[in-house]
């Protein structure tokens, strides 16, 4: 069976085997080459492994683009203590789903990427934080990793290498900010995931105190390919900064509406247009928020340019988890807003005040904007108030909250000043 | 959810069931070994917490206050952390639930495509407010935020079945499947 | 250009810039720490210096030149060279903004909130000058719980800057009380339906920068601004807190903690707090009594220590004695060279007890299984520790002094086989009748003078009330009486009197009130329970 988001102008590493049920279970994996690389891996130097993934510029693909191979740099080589690797997968950016289709899909491409990984950081034990709300994902992935212990790729002595590594799979229980890593490791430790104070970093102190590199599921997956094919051939795709492909979530008004995987230099217009096939019929595009609902609004105008974390930034939106979602004319903006505000709300972890506080006040004045009862004077508040949440908190939560509504005030005020004037909203029904 | 449940996963159980019973005994049989195992799995006792909590939640369906005293004492935490823990995330169900408990998306991918309309009609027919039990103690019906598939939106969750591309005009079957 | 080098300390300097200041400060202190150095106070909620800092209520943001944003004063350390502007248009901004956002549900009732006055969102939005929100949305109401016996917790006035969730967690180390919800939505809870119950609970009211926590013992008893503050030491244990007592209308309404980072840190325990408040009240001894055929007539000072020299004089025989453990190292100086003047068969004085409860996180700070402040004192002056010290005394044929509480519970006879018996205290009861003289004195919140802990530390306490009638304490009638016999100065100070203390007694050899100051002293050889009478 075929992955219904293939596309003939993607480009499929990680997706390869999306759609194709075989993959899902060991033997398939191995009949297509699966764990291979792990053998490949435990026969090179730990700093062989970090200096090929250094070199193919590969960046974190959780949402801040931090450069992976010198995140594992910092890990330290003297084996005095416990280091440990902490997998993210706990995906919850609004518009962001493309961790849960590697999981669901091809779950041991995940699991070898986290064994290598382990291995170049000198882990001895790895987690793989994942959402509570994924129940039939974690299935899948439960599956695989009795699988991988059966066959020996974890736990004592791998593959005769003598390198011992534990995994575990732990799962959440509802909430957005368990995936700020360090908000993950206070989750994992057992506490309320409030992200934490930096420094110390976590490749200083991390998880239960120890070295920890935090790793999103997409860079895990996509180191076996790196090791496998090395960085030449990871840089034939995408920008010198932007090496590599890239799984992109499309959700929202799109007639192809799924997972797309193309490589870094693709032109964000033609994936909304060529790929997901546009607007469904009778609308036209609106706006689109490049990746997840953290990054500025652009206009349709504002796609024309490259999904590398640079060609985005100078559109004026950021890469971010490639999370996009499509909104066409028929979209209210004030509506759109509020509900991605309200969802920040309802996460913020409330340890600062501005987020506690800014998070909860945005969405009541947005609100009452949406029904018809704002006041010229709201705009000007709400871009101060948005002023004043970014920058001032321990963790983006709160700059995150903040980001829709400044773009979509900045782009779309006449969507507001449609409510506030008028009492009527500009959408197309 | 046999006896001989990997080590590696017993800390990753779904544990939103029909069949949980609010006055079950808590850790018992299978249930202490899976606690057991999940122990071996963490240097401190402290971060078994969340599995232990959902262990206890697969058990009674939601977690009373004497069952999160008793996973505090298992772990040897005070019960107000467990509460001030449990309260924080919110898969934990600090009241109790009906049979199949309801989860509609919210979050924005599913918004845009029509997720409101879905939630209204499972609350006609489920003759329910948003958050409340049914008189029957069949359903309770929530939004939640973002349930991390929008490009299948709307996304619904009973128990620990996940339903994708859920429109209004499903609802009734999907309703019908449950019983 | 204040001189704000600290060059008594040993770890190395670094150089910075704080508030166009210049200074060297210790490596590795805060910028909110090096600032308090020249005076600058940065506004804090989540911050205390006895507790973590989790940089949370972002009140202490301040504009570091070259960072990209405003940094938390308050765990940001200093760095050689760096420039820090607290009160430039960013760091105003950023104040401004947690205010205001503090301020959108905060319900505002200040006319009958407990800490008005004492509030540092008062304090705070007072500074920042907002007059008027700029909110139109209806407030999150939340409502209010006990979370004590005798501590309420108002959900709505509370800013969850956790300190008292740090206090229970990091000092009280019994982690009972915790943040509960997140979010907009998070207030400060014990586990449902659960009431605490520690010793040093009432911190956690102390602690709270708002009206979020308060002591329903003292709720609506007075208003901050209408007490009077005396630096005091907590008498309810040998401990010897630090306090500072809030007084109004010559009543003690409160304790609380006065830092002391050798005795209590910034704590106090609730058997402290509790013990103090009303201290003294009762049916007090106004005018000194001499006894006149039987009964106890009001005499003026004048005749009082006439009447006192001449007993003393007439030969009454050895003097034996039963003092307070409560009673200031002065008056029980003073009432040791009385006895001495007549032969002294020693006193004794009995201290009553209670369970140990050591502060787990602060274990220098305990509430003391003696729970009275100055038995180490009594000892030191040559008392002797007793059970039953009244028994002994009741025998007494000779010369029998009693000071202050010590003649509590004594039998109705009491002192009646005495050739003297001299009373000096503060109230009135059956056994104070058979006194020949009874001399008024005050309490010691009444006066100023010195208890010695259980360590030895010699702390002063100042006066804090208004002393009821003629009562004036020991060292002062007792020194007067002395001087008329030839012996010595009559004191007409507290400082004076122990400055004599410190000449004889070898222990506080080399101490005056100056040296002791506000934090106090250790006495010479306090580790040894020996004591040296000369």
């Amino acid at each position: 069976m075929a992955y219904p988001y293939e596309h003939r102008r993607g480009t499929r590493v990680l997706s390869k085997y999306f759609g194709d049920w075989d993959a899902v279970r060991i033997d398939g994996w191995i009949a297509r080459g699966g764990y291979k690389t792990l053998k490949k891996a435990l026969k090179m130097s730990q700093d062989d492994i970090i200096q090929v993934v250094k070199d193919s510029g590969l960046r974190g693909r959780g949402g801040a683009g931090f450069p992976a191979g010198l995140k594992w740099s910092f890990m330290p080589k003297d084996g005095g203590g416990t280091n440990y690797l902490a997998c993210n997968a706990d995906e919850s950016e609004p518009g962001t789903f493309k961790d849960r289709e590697i999981m669901r899909w091809t779950p041991h491409q995940l699991i070898e990427g986290i064994i290598i990984t382990s291995y170049a950081i000198r882990a001895q034990h790895a987690y793989i934080y994942i959402r509570g709300e994924f129940v039939d994902v974690v299935r899948a992935l439960n599956g695989a990793v009795v699988e991988a212990y059966e066959r020996g790729y974890l736990g004592k002595n791998i593959l005769g290498s003598g390198y011992d590594l534990e995994l575990t799979v732990h799962l959440g229980a509802g909430a957005y900010i368990a995936g700020e890593e360090t908000g993950l490791l206070n989750s994992l430790e057992g506490r309320r995931a409030e992200p934490r104070l930096k420094p110390p970093f976590p490749a200083q102190r991390g998880a239960f105190g120890m070295p920890t590199t935090v790793n999103n599921v997409e860079t895990l997956a996509s180191v076996p390919h790196i090791v496998e094919n090395g960085a030449d051939w990871y840089r034939q795709w995408g920008t010198e900064k932007s090496p590599g492909t890239k799984l992109f979530s499309c959700c929202g008004h799109l007639k192809r509406p799924g997972n797309y995987e193309v490589a870094l230099d693709f032109n964000l217009k033609e994936l909304v247009f060529d790929l997901c096939g546009g607007p469904p019929d009778g609308r036209e595009m609106l706006a689109i928020i490049p990746g997840g609902s953290s990054v500025p609004i652009m206009t349709v105008d504002e796609i024309d340019c490259d999904v590398s974390y640079e060609g985005i930034e100078a559109a004026g939106s950021f890469l971010g988890s490639g999370g996009l979602i499509a909104m066409d004319n028929s979209t209210c903006m004030v509506h759109a807003v509020r509900k991605m505000v309200d969802f920040y709300a309802h996460e913020s972890c409330g340890q600062c005040t501005n987020c506690r506080e800014g998070t909860a006040w945005l969405a009541r004045i947005l609100r009452r904007i949406e029904r018809g009862q704002g006041r010229e004077e709201d705009i000007p508040l709400l871009l101060d108030i948005g002023a004043n949440m970014a920058g001032k908190t321990i963790c983006p939560l709160s700059d995150s909250a903040a980001v829709p509504v400044v773009s979509s005030i900045q782009k779309f005020e006449h969507e507001y000043m449609a409510h506030i004037r008028d009492g009527s909203c500009t959408a197309v029904r | 959810m046999s006896d001989a449940m990997h080590p590696a996963i017993v800390s990753a159980q779904p544990s939103q069931r029909a069949d949980s019973d609010p006055d079950a005994p808590l850790f018992e049989g299978e249930y202490k070994d899976r606690f057991e195992k999940m122990l071996t799995r963490y240097p401190e006792k402290r971060a078994a917490l969340l599995p232990t909590l959902n262990l206890a939640q697969e058990v009674r369906g939601w977690l009373a206050p004497e069952a999160m005293a008793r996973v505090a004492e298992l772990l040897d935490l005070t019960p107000a952390y467990v509460r001030s823990v449990a309260s924080f995330y919110t898969m934990f169900a600090t009241r109790p639930t009906g049979k199949y408990l309801i989860q509609v998306c919210a979050g924005i991918g599913c918004d845009l495509c029509g997720a409101e309309d879905v939630t209204e009609r499972l609350l006609e027919l489920t003759k329910t407010r948003l958050g409340e039990t049914s008189e029957d103690g069949k359903y309770t019906v929530v939004e939640v935020e973002c349930l991390g598939g929008c490009g299948f939106a709307t996304i619904v969750q009973v128990n620990d079945q996940v339903y994708e591309n859920v429109k209004a005009e499903d609802v009734e079957g999907l309703l019908k499947e449950l019983d | 250009m204040p001189d704000t080098t600290m060059e008594s300390e040993s770890k190395p300097l670094v150089d910075i810039t704080i508030h166009g200041i210049q200074m060297s400060v210790p490596k590795g202190s805060t910028i909110l720490e090096a600032a308090e150095r020249i005076g600058v106070v940065i506004p804090r909620y989540c911050y205390h210096p006895g507790l973590s800092a989790p940089a949370v209520c972002r009140m202490c943001l301040v504009d570091v030149e070259g960072a990209p944003k405003p940094a938390p004063s308050c765990v940001q350390v200093v760095q050689d060279g760096m420039v820090v502007r607290t009160d430039n248009a960013l760091a105003r901004k950023a104040r401004r903004a947690a205010i205001e956002f503090l301020l959108i549900n905060h319900p505002l009732d200040c006319p009958i909130c407990d800490a008005a006055g004492q509030c540092q969102l008062q304090d705070y939005a007072f500074e920042t000058g907002q007059l008027r929100t700029r909110n139109v949305e209806p407030k999150q109401v939340l409502g209010r719980d006990h979370v004590t016996s005798d501590i309420v917790y108002f959900a709505d006035r509370c800013v969850l800057c956790t300190r008292c969730v740090r206090f229970m967690d990091e000092i009280a180390e019994e982690p009972v009380l915790q943040v509960i919800n997140r979010g907009h939505r998070g207030f400060i809870d014990t586990m449902t339906g659960d009431l605490f119950e520690h010793p040093f609970s009432m911190n956690i009211v102390d602690v709270c920068p708002v009206g979020a926590l308060v002591n329903e013992d003292f709720l609506f008893k007075a208003r901050s601004w209408d007490l009077d503050q005396t630096a005091s030491v907590c008498p309810g244990c040998s401990q010897g807190c630090n306090v500072l007592l809030g007084t109004k209308e010559d009543t003690i309404q409160r304790a609380k903690p006065r830092p002391n980072p050798e005795v209590n840190s910034f704590w106090m325990c609730d058997h402290g707090r509790a013990s103090v408040v009303n201290w003294g009240a009762g049916e007090r001894i106004e005018v000194p009594l001499v006894k006149d055929d039987d009964r106890l007539v009001p005499v003026d000072w004048g005749k009082a220590l006439t009447a006192l020299a001449d007993a003393l004089q007439g030969k009454p025989g050895r003097a034996k004695a039963v003092v307070s453990a409560g009673a200031s190292n002065e008056s029980m100086y003073v009432l040791r060279k009385l006895m001495d003047r007549l032969g002294n068969q020693g006193g004794q004085f009995r201290v009553e007890t209670g369970p140990e409860q050591v502060l787990s996180g602060f274990p220098k700070l305990a509430l003391r299984k003696d729970r009275a402040p100055n038995a180490r004192g009594a000892g030191i002056l040559g008392f002797q520790r007793s059970g039953d010290p009244l028994a002994m005394a009741a025998k007494h044929k000779g010369t029998l002094f009693v000071l202050e509480d010590a003649l509590d519970g004594a039998a109705a006879d009491f002192g009646r086989n005495a050739a003297l018996f001299v009373y000096i205290g503060s109230m009135m009861n059956p056994a104070a009748r058979n006194a020949h003289i009874v001399i008024p004195s005050p309490t010691f919140a009444e006066m100023d003078g010195t208890f010695t802990n259980f360590e030895g530390r010699v702390q002063r306490f100042a006066q804090a009330l208004r002393v009821p009638g003629m009562a004036r304490p020991l060292w002062m009638t007792g020194s007067a009486v002395l001087a008329r016999l030839g012996d010595g100065e009559a004191f007409r100070t507290a400082d004076a009197a122990f400055a004599a203390l410190a000449q004889e007694v070898a222990e506080y050899a080399g101490l005056s009130y100056e040296s002791i100051g506000l934090q106090g002293r250790s006495v010479v050889a306090a580790g040894s329970s020996a004591t040296k009478v000369r």
